[in-house]
């Protein structure tokens, strides 16, 4: 070996050492992996400089922030929540969605952190929906609520009000129908859209706790004749959608909402903000929104909402619980909250988070109609259990269309909860 | 001797890394899909319960298999009718001397709807289903003055020949081109010969094109057969199975299961069902081409 390239081969040994050494003193920086599903703007770009800030306040902790789409993070995270690359911070949908997760030990208990007061700075009920058997596993980033969103102009012109229970809304139905527009615009082709109807329709016709008992995949038998007297009342709706709304996809519904085509449609509140940059300013001048009307006989809680928070949780396999938990507390904190309902529309769970005249009022006031609920109730859709829901999903699109009836929907809805019950 | 089975050695040497990546990224998959195919378990959790054959039995008694089999098989028949006869005929044509230059144009043309990402022509095809702004419906309003708003896709009855049609339209080019790269392999002599013993245009391609690329026409069926079996990406962008349930093929079928119901297990027994489809179709394929050259 000649003495050149011995002394290369010293050189390039002791290169080799020293990157070694950089690379262990890097690694004291704790690095965390933070998963949401907003890949568009301005929300992106919202998390983007959330996550700057925090790593500016904390030099030690380099966050990886990564983004995947609302539709394909509902599969994706159930291949990564079983591997090595899991993130530790990560978006979910409390309820069913979020319990199988738990279930499966994937998501860390906050409870112990939770009594430490941070508890105390989100309002009860909004964080009410991360607890699954008395201990709490997420913290809610953003609100959300179903209501009505009419066209007061139409109403004045057909001579309508506000309908406050069931035959009322029917009357001002087929009065808006009579006068020549589509009363509800519906766009139904992917059918968690006829959940949301469902799920406040339901909360109204059964008894909250035996609801809520029925959403158990391991006890729910969806007996309580109320099922069905939901699913008649929505039938009742379907002559005053647009027609094909099982081919029309919820934002082309929702253009013909905005070009005042039709009345009203059934939205979260969480489009407000959107419609506030998209829609033209003839609608929102004239727009303003309700609940969904009582039903007089229902026997559940008439004044319960379909609505739920969307939240973070930390993974039960977080090398860095601490930081995680740290992290989370700040993306969902009051500093965060001011800077997501100023910059994007969204209020989070933390209280008295924005005051009157910070934000625009119509999404104040709508988030104030959320807040004063003593009871949110969860769509109906991530609530079931997967099986189930596939089922129902199918039926509820049948009903949509007119070819089923509300009793044998609910038929085999009860058979799918049963078929789920012989799992557990 | 020594020196040749040296080199016997050698090119087993070579193989080995070639072998050993279709080994691990082919083989072993798909064995161990079939071992999965008889638990239950999820993506998320590391538990998992042999279950035996009860997938199976599970799939062969649930509606939604036999919607999707029907409706890959309407798939495989509908493309063999358009994609190879449909095809043929437009290959036939293009390449016989009724066109002079503008055949490179008219080739170009059914040519390209098969390069168009399958997303982007699915997301086209819902606006031109679509009831109230779709293409189709405005053309048919044309003809018949009334006010036709078909939802195409909302139907179950309609819904899957809609985005058959779609593939129909996309495809038909690409198998057309495979198609006309075999005719032009025909040595011209064979024409010559049918033109002294005076046959038309129509005996020439019975006689002389269909025979030449028999075995042309055969691989562009069985991809096309193979192909509809595996269909995913077009139902998956218009549809996703819906409405209710009924455009959903295998493949969709397949990964609802999987990653909608959390049974992934079954999803392995379906993944099965669907290699075991294909296999078939590819061993056929096999023996009638191996039998026609002998």
């Amino acid at each position: 070996m000649s003495k050149k390239l011995y002394s290369q081969i010293i050189v390039f040994a002791m290169l080799t050492v020293m990157l070694f050494t950089f690379t262990v003193g890097a690694q004291e920086q704790v690095e965390l992996k933070f998963l949401h599903r907003w890949t568009q703007e301005p929300d992106n770009g919202f998390f983007e400089e959330v996550v700057a800030e925090y790593e500016k306040q904390n030099p030690n902790v380099k966050i990886d922030m990564q983004v995947i789409a609302n539709d394909p993070f509902k599969e994706k995270i159930k291949i990564i929540l079983g591997t090595e690359n899991a993130p530790d911070v990560f978006f979910t949908w409390p309820g069913e969605f979020t319990n199988r997760f738990i279930r499966a030990n994937q998501i860390m208990d906050l409870t112990p952190y939770m009594e430490e007061g941070w508890g105390d700075t989100f309002i009860n009920s909004v964080v009410e929906p991360f607890k699954y058997n008395e201990k709490i596993y997420g913290a809610p980033y953003r609100l959300d609520a179903k209501v009505f969103v009419y066209n007061t102009k139409i109403f004045d012109e057909v001579g309508v009000e506000v309908p406050e229970t069931w035959p009322e809304f029917l009357d001002v139905l087929e009065k808006i129908d009579n006068a020549g527009y589509t009363p509800i615009a519906f766009g139904n082709m992917f059918p968690w859209a006829v959940s949301h109807y469902i799920g406040q329709l339901n909360a109204k016709c059964v008894p909250y706790e035996e609801y809520m008992a029925d959403l158990d995949p391991a006890t729910g038998d969806f007996a309580h004749p109320g099922y069905v007297q939901a699913l008649e009342k929505y039938a009742e709706l379907t002559p005053y959608f647009n027609a094909s709304a099982n081919a029309i996809r919820h934002d082309e519904a929702r253009a013909n909402l905005i070009n005042g085509q039709a009345a009203m449609m059934y939205l979260e509140i969480i489009e407000i903000p959107e419609l506030q940059k998209t829609a033209p300013q003839e609608f929102l001048d004239n727009y303003d929104v309700f609940v969904m009307p009582d039903i007089p006989n229902g026997a559940g809680d008439q004044s319960a909402l379909i609505g739920y928070p969307e939240g973070f949780v930390v993974a039960a396999n977080t090398k860095h619980p601490e930081e995680a938990v740290k992290f989370l507390k700040y993306l969902t904190g009051k500093e965060v909250g001011k800077k997501e309902a100023q910059d994007l529309g969204f209020v989070n769970g933390i209280k008295n988070v924005v005051d009157k005249g910070e934000i625009p009022e119509s999404i104040y006031s709508t988030t104030q109609l959320v807040l004063e609920t003593e009871r949110l109730v969860n769509w109906f859709d991530s609530s079931l259990h997967a099986e189930i829901w596939s089922v129902a999903g199918s039926e509820l699109q049948k009903i949509t269309d007119g070819v089923t009836t509300p009793e044998a929907a609910m038929e085999r809805i009860r058979n799918a909860a049963e078929d789920v019950r012989a799992q557990f | 001797m020594i020196v040749l089975k040296r080199k016997k050695y050698t090119a087993y040497l070579f193989i080995v890394p070639a072998m050993l990546f279709i080994l691990t990224f082919v083989y072993i998959p798909i064995i161990q899909n079939f071992y999965y195919s008889f638990f239950r378990m999820n993506s998320y959790s590391p538990t998992k319960t042999f279950v035996g054959l009860s997938n199976y039995l599970d799939i062969f008694q649930n509606e939604i298999f036999y919607t999707a089999l029907i409706n890959n098989t309407w798939y495989a028949v509908i493309s063999l009718i358009f994609q190879v006869g449909l095809g043929l005929i437009l290959a036939i044509t293009l390449e016989s001397k009724i066109l002079g230059r503008e055949r490179k144009f008219f080739r170009t043309i059914y040519f390209l709807p098969s390069v168009i990402a399958i997303a982007a022509v699915g997301l086209m095809f819902y606006y031109v289903y679509n009831p109230n702004l779709g293409l189709l419906n405005a053309l048919i309003r044309i003809f018949t003055e009334n006010d036709f708003r078909y939802a195409w896709l909302g139907h179950p009855r309609t819904a899957i020949f809609a985005i058959i049609a779609m593939s129909q339209w996309q495809f038909t080019g690409y198998i057309m081109v495979l198609l006309i790269v075999a005719i032009q392999k025909i040595p011209q002599e064979l024409y010559e010969v049918a033109e002294i013993d005076g046959a038309s245009s129509f005996q020439k391609a019975l006689y002389v094109t269909i025979p030449q690329i028999k075995e042309m026409i055969l691989v562009t069926s069985i991809i096309t057969v193979i192909g509809a079996y595996k269909l995913f990406t077009e139902i998956f962008v218009i549809t996703r199975g819906g409405p209710y349930d009924s455009t959903h093929v295998l493949g969709t079928f397949m990964y609802k299961t999987a990653f909608f119901y959390d049974k992934m297990g079954y999803a392995a027994a379906i993944a099965g069902i669907i290699f075991a489809i294909t296999f078939t179709t590819s061993v056929i394929q096999i023996y009638i081409s191996n039998r026609g050259e002998n």
